[in-house]
């Protein structure tokens, strides 16, 4: 047999860690990019811009919990259940996984859309975009949480 | 059996949560990318701007509703009924998914667009941007009503 339900499972915290890394990959490089055109203009924004562009980082480690908290509680429960219950871990997997994605890589264009208005602001609008970035963590963050919970009604945690 | 009816159900309620998620992140960033842009030049706005952007968060918990109802009620009677009951369930979820994703993806492009005119309107058309965003908000309503309605026609509810 070359897949078990505890391999599904796995999986599905590998599809999690994977959306997280991939997200902050691709929000860290669209905010990088706009704070090289930035820096080029105007040097004096380099710590503003290290700040900005250092946030969508946080949904690599979302998808680090999700993925150690599959492999350690969840995993056993699947190896007692068997049956189905490794294909619904993948499905919780599959949840936290579009919500880190998502959210980083889109979290990169506001943040980029904020480091472009650092030099015409004189570094002001670094408390705006950091609060309105925190509005797409949030969906990440709610992405955690609704995963735990989904993996909790369903008796695997 | 490394996929059973069941986890295909909870695979359908995991799927409508990854709609509301993926989609509300989307439109949050379209909304706060154009927030940050109107912020640089009128900073007064930030409340208004920020009520704007927080509209398509809505989605999020439509997505998590369906994902409740399907864990609490659908999966028991897929134990029960066995068979396609639980593709069917996975059907049902498409249509949240698709209801939710789309309607909090373009819900952000209202608001957007009712963001970049506030400085020029003194804050005046917050009013009616809320009303044209409740018009698209109608449809990720309608996603969750009538994958309630197709559950119930289908006796898995």
């Amino acid at each position: 047999m070359l897949t078990s339900p505890e391999s599904w499972a796995i999986l599905g915290g590998a599809v999690a860690l994977a959306g997280g890394v991939i997200g902050s990959a691709i929000g860290i490089a669209i905010a990088g990019s706009a704070g090289l055109a930035t820096l080029a203009a105007d040097s004096k924004q380099f710590k503003n811009v290290i700040i900005l562009a250092s946030i969508p980082m946080s949904q690599t480690f979302y998808g680090l919990i999700t993925f150690i908290l599959i492999l350690t509680v969840v995993v056993p429960r699947v190896a007692e259940l068997g049956g189905g219950s490794g294909f619904s871990v993948l499905a919780c997997g599959i949840i936290a996984a579009v919500a880190f994605c998502i959210s980083a890589a889109w979290k990169g264009d506001v943040l980029a859309s904020g480091i472009v208005m650092l030099p015409k602001t004189k570094g002001r609008i670094l408390t705006n975009s950091l609060m309105l970035a925190v509005f797409v963590e949030l969906i990440g963050v709610l992405g955690l949480v609704f995963t735990i919970l989904g993996l909790s009604m369903l008796g695997l945690m | 059996m490394l996929v059973d009816p069941q986890s295909l159900a909870v695979m359908g309620g995991a799927v409508a949560l990854a709609g509301g998620l993926a989609g509300s992140a989307i439109g949050i960033a379209t909304a706060a990318t154009h927030g940050i842009a109107t912020l640089a030049e009128a900073p007064k706005q930030f409340r208004n701007v920020i009520v704007l952007a927080s509209l398509p968060m809505t989605q999020t918990f439509y997505g998590l509703i369906i994902l409740i109802l399907i864990l609490t009620g659908s999966v028991g009677k897929v134990a029960e009924l066995g068979a396609g009951s639980g593709f069917m369930v996975l059907a049902c979820g498409i249509i949240a998914c698709a209801a939710e994703c789309g309607s909090a993806i373009y819900q952000g492009r209202v608001c957007a667009a009712g963001i970049a005119m506030l400085p020029k309107t003194g804050g005046r058309i917050l009013t009616n941007s809320m009303m044209l965003a409740v018009f698209v908000e109608l449809i990720g309503v309608l996603g969750l009503v009538f994958t309630i309605l197709a559950l119930s026609m289908l006796g898995l509810f």
